[in-house]
């Protein structure tokens, strides 16, 4: 992490990360800090601008992290994840 | 090549990846979707997972009878102890909360800039929108229907209450669906003419109790003298009804809802006596959570997750001292949560559950007919925020609320399978998250688990419970609490 005047900077590698777990941490921080991402080879990076821009930057971390192992699992669990949503919302609607 | 072959074979009882683990203390637990579990000394646990246990070892039988050992599954019992424990994926929402009002003569801690004043009449809930309401609920595949009155205080709402209340019986009546009532109120308004009715119409009836006498008026500051002395003395009323019963209709035993607040947390003792000095014998210890307006008082009413696991912790202690020398009193979480645990019952706990809740196990309509996934969304909203908002009973069909975008993603967001650390965590089986919840604090409606007070809570009291069944006189106790 590279510190700038109230921003901090992160690097992060782009074979583990992939853009969408990037920008749903971005989204997911909307209110909470100004995030700036610039993808370049092999590597995002990002400029956390917040009040306590240390700190924030790394709940992005986490935040980034939280969502890539979102999306991996939801390609390794998606079937049984699926089959729950879809029985839960048909038996709601009244459609067994 | 023999013993290769063997050991090949060996591998193949292997409980993974059938099984979830937690390491607690020098043992394993495992768990497993049916919700069984079992513990393993760790020389155990390397032998199963090695897939070198043997096959006369008596915990191998333990083992496979509970559906952890791959090549010996019975699918058909497992499957009915899923369903069994899920059996709410079958049903729509059950839980139908109106809400009568939002005036309210007291000025309680946690709610003080939810609640209306007593002036503010445009905040009942009209008939027209009540029956609407009614009429909605009844469109809920679900046979058994509960309409559960609340505030502000819903008897300032009496009239359309007690509408209400007869408009719903009837419904009933034609549609041939099983009919809970209840209310939650202060009793601030109660008069011997208002419980008659509702005694008459089985309506159950619920209040706030937060301790003792100091305790209570601290957090629920009433405007017209002590809200502690309304509450005892109808309390007292409704036990003395129920313990009298009459032929001609049930009369149910009156409960308590406890708000833990700052103040609360150095008294577990004496909270949790005077419930037993009330003769009510279950207690619910929830945190407050940092939701709607309770967010905006958090400074002053607040705590942070270990303080409560603390007070949570040292309450069940508590109570189970008090079951050993014969008094009955249970806590509630514990009990819904035991209920999945030993019984692989469905407690009908809705903020625990897979998906949770939301929409498709409750629905709160607002006094204007707005309709939100749950009373803690209608908080958000209340806020000013309607994320959590589905419809409107004058626009909106009961297809087209259970449609909704919100609906949907309520129901992926706490779909625990699409979680990361819930998919793999011993206690999914028997958890539930708050898309709520995660919202409010931690910015989405997924969250983040591994900085999630809730989660952080959950753990707590599953690791906690998990241990105290190990201990067979504890055991014996906590199961008798869900024997029913
Ligand atoms: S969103 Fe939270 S409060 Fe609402 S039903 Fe789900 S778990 Fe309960
Ligand atoms: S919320 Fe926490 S305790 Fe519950 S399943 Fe998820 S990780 Fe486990």
């Amino acid at each position: 992490m590279k510190t700038n005047k109230g921003a901090k900077e992160i690097f992060l590698d782009a074979g583990i990360y992939s853009g969408e777990a990037v920008k749903l941490a971005a989204f997911v921080f909307s209110d909470k800090a100004d995030i700036r991402i610039v993808p370049g080879k092999n590597v995002f990076k990002i400029s956390v601008r917040a009040e306590n821009a240390e700190r924030a930057a790394g709940e992005f971390l986490n935040e980034v992290l939280n969502q890539q192992c979102r999306i991996d699992l939801a390609k390794k669990n998606s079937k049984i994840a699926g089959i729950i949503v879809t029985k839960a919302l048909l038996s709601a609607a009244g459609e067994k | 090549m023999a013993q290769k072959q063997a050991a090949k074979n060996n591998k193949s009882q292997l409980l993974l990846p059938q099984a979830l683990w937690q390491k607690i203390g020098a043992n394993y637990l495992l768990t497993n979707d049916s919700g069984h579990y079992a513990w393993l000394k760790e020389k155990d646990f390397a032998l199963v997972t090695a897939g070198k246990m043997a096959e006369k070892d008596p915990l191998f039988a333990e083992l496979a009878a509970k559906g952890f050992i791959r090549n010996r599954l019975d699918f058909n019992d497992l499957a009915a102890k899923w369903k069994k424990k899920n059996a709410y994926l079958y049903y729509g929402p059950g839980l139908h909360i109106l809400v009568m009002t939002l005036r309210c003569g007291n000025k309680c801690l946690y709610c003080q800039s939810a609640a209306a004043g007593l002036g503010a009449k445009h905040t009942d809930m009209p008939l027209a929108v009540a029956r609407k309401s009614v009429d909605l609920a009844f469109n809920s595949p679900n046979p058994g229907i509960t309409i559960e009155f609340q505030g502000g205080e819903p008897l300032l709402n009496w009239e359309v209450l007690k509408n209400t209340v007869l408009y719903a019986r009837k419904k009933a009546r034609i549609a041939g669906k099983d009919l809970k009532l209840a209310l939650v109120s202060n009793f601030s308004l109660m008069t011997v003419e208002k419980a008659e009715f509702l005694l008459k119409q089985e309506v159950s009836i619920c209040t706030s109790l937060d301790g003792p006498k100091a305790l209570h008026d601290k957090n629920r500051v009433s405007s017209s003298g002590s809200s502690y002395d309304d509450t005892i003395k109808w309390i007292k009323f409704f036990q003395a009804r129920h313990d009298k019963q009459v032929p001609e209709y049930r009369v149910f035993k009156p409960s308590a809802l406890l708000t833990v607040s700052r103040y609360s947390l150095s008294g577990h003792k004496e909270i949790i006596d005077e419930y037993v000095g009330m003769g009510l014998e279950d207690i619910f210890i929830r945190p407050l959570a940092p939701i709607g307006y309770a967010w905006r008082l958090w400074d002053k009413i607040g705590y942070d997750a270990k303080d409560f696991s603390i007070f949570y912790l040292k309450s069940l202690d508590y109570i189970l001292k008090l079951n050993q020398r014969g008094v009955v009193i249970r806590e509630k979480m514990a009990s819904m949560m035991l209920d999945k645990i030993v019984n692989f019952r469905d407690p009908g706990y809705l903020d625990a559950r897979c998906p949770c809740g939301a929409a498709i196990g409750q629905l709160a309509y607002n006094y204007n007919g707005d309709i939100y996934t749950c009373d803690e969304g209608r908080m958000v909203g209340w806020e000013g925020n309607d994320l959590f908002r589905i419809g409107n009973v004058f626009t909106d069909s009961y297809k087209k609320v259970m449609n909704s975008a919100t609906t949907k993603v309520c129901v992926v967001s706490s779909n625990l399978e699409a979680q990361p650390v819930c998919a793999r965590c011993a206690y999914k089986p028997y958890c539930g998250v708050c898309p709520v919840y995660n919202y409010e604090t931690q910015g989405s409606l997924w969250g983040n688990m591994p900085a999630n007070d809730r989660c952080g809570l959950f753990k707590g009291i599953f690791k906690a419970l998990f241990m105290l069944l190990k201990n067979p006189e504890k055991a014996a106790i906590l199961k008798k609490w869900v024997a029913k």
